[in-house]
């Protein structure tokens, strides 16, 4: 298992943001669903040792990240798409991805054909040379997914990746995900339902700070078959059935 | 968005590689990069310019360079790097950049490093081109490199603590703050050095504390002993801002928190034991002195051929003061021929160190002594060091010329026993003392004095008559004259019949009655 997350939880100050969190994961695209403000910025940010938790266990990658560098060996083989994506407008797309794969300690040699290589998986190969202030949104985006794939990472964690993307390139995404996930863990953090039926393996739901559902696309759709539940789509269906019925749960449990 | 690409095989050499392009990369991108023209235009109006107009002294274009470099560099540079330092905050990028292998510490010194960088190249391209035409137009002695060493830390430092402030209270208002407050704080130094005479002269703007700039290195070797505290103080400044950035940012690693926690504390160190150091500092005759960084080796005298006019009273320079001994010979000829061949009056006139002593007054003032009277046979001891050269500042021959004749004065209170030998005077108030009560021998003296100053075309007030310096001539209100001594009329009258004798009558009369003049044994009557 790549990920392995025992009953975390993770308090910023007053506020329960993660609420013991158990999960496991191997390669393959788990698509983390839910409403906002459930959680999943901060068990996102958890797993790319941004911060640690306040109690539990986790291990990536076979390795505890408390230690400095076992840590640090994490981070070797991790990518990162923050949901507020941080960029210098100075730098060109191939400058932006460079210094990250360079900050991931790349080796120095390798570094130009994986910048190339990143930058054309995600299309933005005739843009290579532009400073990313002269880039909209979701050109952005994707200088931002180059930068977290660019050292082909074990671990891929994304968090809101397709916002701002038009659907052509949402398209092209879900394919790359796929391939992602072969060789890797990728963990997909979105509020898109459709996202997560074209590309993920597996899917968790998340609300109020739990995961209240962790099953495949298909089981998260059964759950909706029979409800009155809302959604257009049987997936959506089923993503309003579990939270509901968590809902429920939960002002029975109180 | 397409298939994948082939994993990279590390080796030892890219390991070594990808700092070096890490840094390529901060160069290109680096704010300093756009600071650059702005720097070497700074730098051509606040260096260049007042080094090329001064006299081609090594020692006055260094001290220029580290004095004004430090003073127009350090605040913009502590602004440009503190915004260099804040980008992480600004660009909200922290999430991203702390999450890396690569210990962001090693990324935040490799931007600065960037940083720094560019203003080194800015400072030391300028500095190479102004020794490079220094070293045409200097007629003797070599590059001085300890004041660019000052300058060229200085330079990290500043980058160095606008960089920290940066990254530490990222914000749009860190950059303006970081170089208001580096501003302040070197105009404090400027402040606190008038107040005190030891612990500020690490002040990094000062170069030889209260010595003028021609005045030392010259004759002497220049003393290092300031200039290595001053390094001192900068590098541990520089060393405590990257080690406390290491601090704040160095989360986990152990080894990292340490390496950061040891150049913070060397820093501090490092800097505290500089302002120690420099609290025992002591103007002495050719520097400040540190006794704990001092090298004896540096007291020992520089050897060197001097130039001479070939006058009827030779006149012999430093060769780094060849290009004033046409001035020198011209303003002093005048004098010197009035007193050739009188006893006791020079044979020759020799260029000497500045002398010098720690003032008693409050402050870092010193005292400069005059020219002096020695040897057999008499040789003319004359400092030029603590006028202001010819090309100093906005100084011209004429007014170079103007200051050596108070020069001529003294020499003429030497010949007739005014002067003191040594003659410390002040220095830094200009008072000077004037007697309060003329003998009849001190008067005839005063009487002489005036009566050759007059023919040798210099214009000396009465007031000035008797006032012992020579190249100090002050502001101090003369006292009213005293019962029972000789009134400044019967002076005047004498030194008017003496200057209207001819040249003749008037050498014959100094032959015979000097040695009687210099022993006070003289009245105003005896003139003839």
């Amino acid at each position: 298992m790549n990920i392995e997350i025992t009953d975390v939880t993770r308090r910023f100050g007053r506020t329960q943001a993660v609420a013991g969190v158990s999960l496991d994961a191997g390669p393959g695209v788990l698509g983390l669903l839910g409403p906002n403000g459930a959680g999943k910025t901060s068990l996102l940010r958890m797993l790319a040792t941004v911060i640690p938790p306040t109690t539990g266990a986790l291990r990536l990658l076979g390795r505890d990240p408390r230690g400095y560098t076992p840590r640090r060996e994490i981070r070797r083989r991790l990518g990162y798409l923050p949901q507020n994506l941080g960029y210098y407008p100075g730098f060109t797309v191939t400058e932006f991805v460079e210094y990250f794969a360079l900050l991931k300690e790349m080796p120095a040699a390798a570094v130009p054909a994986a910048v190339a290589a990143a930058i054309e998986r995600v299309d933005l190969g005739g843009k290579a040379r532009a400073k990313l202030r002269t880039l909209s949104g979701g050109m952005l985006r994707r200088v931002g997914i180059a930068q977290a794939i660019v050292n082909q990472p074990d671990l891929l964690l994304l968090d809101e990746p397709t916002a701002g993307l038009d659907p052509e390139q949402r398209v092209a995404f879900r394919a790359l995900l796929r391939d992602l996930g072969q060789t890797a863990t990728v963990i997909v953090s979105t509020h898109l339902v459709e996202d997560v039926g074209a590309a993920c393996t597996q899917v968790a739901v998340m609300d109020a700070g739990r995961i209240v559902f962790h099953g495949t696309p298909a089981e998260l759709t059964e759950r909706g078959e029979g409800t009155d539940a809302a959604g257009d789509a049987p997936l959506e269906r089923g993503y309003s059935a579990v939270l509901a019925a968590a809902r429920a749960s939960l002002r029975a449990s109180a | 968005m397409t298939a994948a690409s082939t994993p990279a095989v590390p080796t030892r050499a890219w390991h070594l590689a990808r700092p070096g392009r890490l840094l390529r990369l901060e160069l290109r991108r680096n704010p300093m990069l756009w600071m650059v023209p702005l720097l070497a235009a700074l730098f051509w109006y606040g260096v260049y310019r007042p080094c090329l107009a001064n006299p081609p002294l090594w020692v006055l274009r260094a001290a220029t360079i580290q004095s004004h470099a430090l003073l127009i560099f350090a605040p913009l540079l502590a602004g440009v790097a503190a915004w260099t330092g804040s980008r992480e905050g600004r660009r909200h990028t922290v999430d991203l950049v702390s999450i890396t292998a690569l210990p962001r510490w090693a990324a935040q010194l490799a931007a600065w490093a960037a940083t720094a960088a560019w203003a080194e190249a800015v400072y030391l391209g300028g500095t190479a081109v102004v020794y490079g035409i220094t070293a045409h137009q200097a007629t003797w002695g070599g590059p001085l490199w300890w004041p660019i060493a000052v300058g060229a830390v200085g330079v990290a430092a500043a980058c160095a603590v606008g960089y920290a402030a940066g990254a530490l209270l990222p914000g749009r208002f860190t950059a303006p703050l970081a170089a208001v407050l580096v501003f302040v704080a070197l105009g404090a130094g400027a402040i606190w050095i008038e107040h005190n005479g030891s612990y500020a002269q690490i002040w990094p703007l000062n170069v030889q504390g209260p010595f003028p700039d021609d005045s030392y290195g010259v004759f002497y070797p220049f003393l290092p002993d300031l200039a290595i505290a001053q390094l001192m103080l900068l590098g541990g400044v520089m060393a405590a801002a990257l080690g406390a950035l290491g601090l704040a940012s160095a989360r986990g690693g152990r080894w990292l928190r340490g390496l950061a926690a040891w150049l913070t504390v060397a820093g501090v160190a490092a800097a505290a034991a500089a302002i120690g150091l420099a609290g025992t500092a002591r103007v002495e005759a050719h520097g400040i002195v540190i006794p704990a960084l001092h090298d004896a080796a540096s007291d020992r005298p520089v050897s060197y051929t001097p130039v001479c006019a070939r006058s009827a009273v030779p006149v012999c320079l430093q060769p780094a003061y060849a290009a004033m001994l046409p001035d020198v010979t011209a303003t002093l000829g005048p004098v010197l021929d009035e007193i050739t061949g009188v006893p006791g009056a020079p044979v020759r006139v020799t260029q000497v160190a500045v002398t010098s002593m720690q003032a008693h007054e409050p402050g870092n003032g010193i005292a400069f002594g005059g020219p002096v009277l020695s040897g057999h046979p008499v040789t003319l001891l004359l400092p030029l060091s603590g006028l202001t050269l010819a090309g100093e500042g906005n100084t011209t021959a004429a007014q170079f010329s103007q200051q050596l004749r108070t020069q001529d004065a003294a020499i003429l209170d030497a010949l007739v026993g005014l002067a003191s030998p040594v003659g410390p005077q002040s220095g830094s108030s200009g008072a000077v003392i004037v007697p309060a009560d003329l003998s009849p021998g001190a008067a005839a003296q005063h009487a002489i004095v005036s009566a050759m100053a007059k023919v040798a075309g210099l214009e000396l007030g009465e007031d000035q008559i008797g006032r012992q310096s020579a190249g100090q001539r002050g502001t101090g209100p003369p006292p009213g004259p005293q019962a029972g001594s000789p009134s400044s009329a019967s002076r005047l009258a004498a030194a008017e019949r003496f200057a209207a004798l001819p040249a003749a009558a008037r050498h014959a009369w100094l032959v015979t009655h000097l040695a009687a003049l210099r022993a006070g044994r003289v009245t105003l009557s005896e003139i003839p």
